[in-house]
This record gives structure tokens, sequence and C-alpha cells, in this order.
């Protein structure tokens, strides 16, 4: 909406050109003469009603009348121009992309503990449960899926160490999966409703921030495992905190170009 | 007339209107007004994506010039234009006549007193 200041007086037709500037979509170059065209059909609207005799207001209004709801220029159903669509759409990219950059993340984070397995084992991954607090028969479940061993810590921790690896691939798969929805999604989604709905960086600076603390959060956790446990267990949470910083960062740069592409000039 | 009845006819009107000269948008629809005795009133924003649509077909071509002191997109129509109207005006009289037998007891021209509006057709 055009904004007034106390002595501007309403004018129907720039609220009409501006409901229609948030609703157009196509290149640039479309909207400026899908807007260029409308307006000077719209002020010879007005002229023609103030040279029958109406007055200026009133030749405003009864052109804005005429012309239609803004969908009709658009060639859309009302449906995609209602601001609460464009909304919906818009927290439906921004929710896509920061849940899929999520769950990617979870699932670098599995590629972390991989490398971290490797250099440490499966005690600096995981830590083993504490003695009482598991049954004879979780240890012999455990045995069952690791029959090289013998020991009930060392099966117990390689069946904890399995299910964090495929608990983490998972979430890297369908983190891929909903980015790849997202990037779909904004390909379609072009109009400027949808694109305005949120002002620029909304998703990139939330995303920053949701990761930031993700990763604040696992360090923390992780160097305060190195300190008490001396680092038995510490492996996840360094490698998730390691990933959360990696998104962080990554969402830092993309909010810094979403802001830079939004300035002005 | 209802405008959704109209809009199934939309195209071939405007290829009709716009057979008779170059103009834009505000033009055709006053043109189509006037036309049609003011039958035919429906929301005026709705041109303009029929068009571009039949600018984006190949059935009209549009310039930019400065008319009136002001810019203005003239449309105007291409030879497949005119083709496309010849086309879909004799689809148009088939039909009408078709229906205009069916009902059987008036004339076409007393059915349909405002199809003079479209090209190739007489009262």
């Amino acid at each position: 909406m055009s904004r007034r200041t106390p002595d501007t007086p309403a004018d129907p037709v720039e609220d009409y050109l501006d409901r229609l500037f948030v609703t157009l979509s196509g290149s640039p170059r479309q909207v400026r003469h899908t807007l260029a065209e409308v307006e000077a059909h719209l002020r010879d609207a007005v002229a023609e009603g103030v040279a029958a005799g109406l007055t200026e207001p009133a030749a405003q209004a009864q052109a804005v009348a005429r012309m239609g709801p803004v969908h009709g220029v658009t060639g859309r159903g009302p449906a995609l121009t209602r601001p609460s669509m464009a909304m919906a759409r818009r927290l439906a990219l921004t929710a896509a992309l920061i849940g899929g950059a999520g769950f990617l993340a979870i699932g670098a984070a599995g590629v972390f503990a991989r490398l971290l397995l490797t250099v440490r084992g499966d005690a600096f991954l995981t830590a083993p449960w504490p003695a009482g607090s598991y049954t004879r028969a979780d240890c012999a479940r455990w045995l069952a899926g690791d029959p090289g061993t013998h020991s009930c810590v060392t099966a117990m921790l390689a069946d904890h160490v399995g299910d964090f690896l495929l608990q983490a691939t998972a979430a890297g798969l369908l983190g891929l999966i909903a980015l790849a929805a997202y990037l779909a999604l904004r390909q379609r989604w072009q109009d400027r409703a949808t694109l305005t709905a949120l002002p620029a960086g909304t998703a990139e600076a939330l995303g920053t921030a949701l990761a930031g603390l993700a990763a604040v959060v696992c360090l923390g956790q992780a160097v305060n495992t190195e300190m008490v446990q001396h680092g038995i267990g510490a492996g996840e949470p360094w490698s998730l905190g390691a990933a959360a910083a990696v998104a962080a960062v990554a969402f830092a740069l993309a909010f810094r170009r979403a802001l830079r592409r939004a300035a002005p000039g | 007339m209802r405008s959704e009845r109209l809009k199934g006819h939309l195209d071939l009107l405007l290829l009709s209107v716009l057979s008779r000269g170059p103009g834009h948008g505000y033009e055709v629809i006053t043109r189509l007004r006037d036309r049609s005795a003011g039958a035919f009133e429906l929301p005026e924003g709705t041109v303009y994506p029929a068009l571009h649509r039949l600018e984006e077909a190949g059935l009209l071509a549009s310039a930019w010039e400065i008319v009136s002191g002001r810019r203005r997109r003239i449309y105007r129509l291409t030879l497949a234009g005119e083709a496309a109207l010849a086309e879909q005006s004799q689809q148009w009289n088939e039909f009408s006549g078709s229906v205009a037998r069916v009902l059987g007891t008036r004339t076409p021209a007393a059915v349909l007193p405002w199809r003079s509006a479209l090209p190739g057709v007489t009262a």
C-alpha cells in the first residue's frame, strides 16, 4: 500500500497500482510494462469521468471499480493474490530452506562423526550407559548385533554409533529432499506478492540464528564432556556443533548477499 | 451480459476489435463497449491478460508509442491474427447459426442482436 502522510488524500488509483505491483509476476520488464499500461488506462478512465462531470475522487473510484479486481489483470485466481496465500507460500519456502539446511547439517555431522570415529574410536563418539541402566536382554541384543566381540560395553558402543550414523544419514537425505523442494518451489513461486511477503533475508537471518544457537549449545556440550568425562562421548556433540557452525556461517553469508541484493542502487 | 459468459469469446472479440485498426488497452475496451451498444461490460482489467496471451501466441504485436502525451502500448493484428480471426469467426457463425436453428422460432438476428459486433456477421 502507498505510504500516506496525514495531509496526503487517499488516491484509489495509486492504491490499485500498489496492489497490482506486489501481485504481478514475470520479468521486471513485464511488470513495468503491465503497470504502465494499467496506469495509462486508469488515467484515461479518470479523465473521461471528469470530462463527464464527476469530481476527481469520484472519477478515480469509478475508474478503479471498472478495472475490476487486481487478479483480473494478473490473469490468476483471487486465491493467489490474497496476502495470506503469499505469506503462506513465503513461510513454506522459509521452512523448507531452514529445515532442509538443518537436516543436511545433521547429515554432515554424520560425515564428521565417521572421521572422528576412525581417529578416536567408538567411545569418543558416544558414551556408554552407566552400569545398571541396562538389562541382560539389552546386552544380548547388542552382542547379537556385533558377534566379533564378547564385551557388552563394546557392543553397546558399536550399536549406538551405528544408530547415530544411520539417523544422520537419513536426516541428510531428508535435508536434500527438502532443499530440492525449496529450489523447485522458489522457481515456481516468482510472483512479487510471495517474494515480498517477508523482508529480504528473513529466512537467512532466521537460519543464522537457529544454526548459531545449535552450534553454541552443541560445542558447549562437547567442551563440557571433554572436561567432565575426559572426552568419552564428546564426538557426537563435536560433530553436530561443527556442522551447525558451518551451517550458521553459510546462512550468514547468504544473509549478507540477500541484504546487498535488496539494497537500493 | 455476464462477464463469465463473455470470457469464452473474449479472444475473438479482441481480435475483431483490433481488426478495425491498432489501439491501446483503453481504446480496445471502449470500442468493445461501443460496438456492443454497452452489452459487453466486463471488468476492464481482464482484457490485459487476454491481450498479452494473444501477443505471446503471435496473433497480436505491440509497440510503445506516445499518444495524447501519454506512453501507451499499441496493439495491432498480425497476419496470423487475421487468419485466426477469420477461422474463429467462421466457427462462431456456424455455432450461432446452429443454436438459432435449434431454437427454431426466432431468427439468428433476433436471438443474437449483438452479433453484428462480430466480423463477417451481418444482421
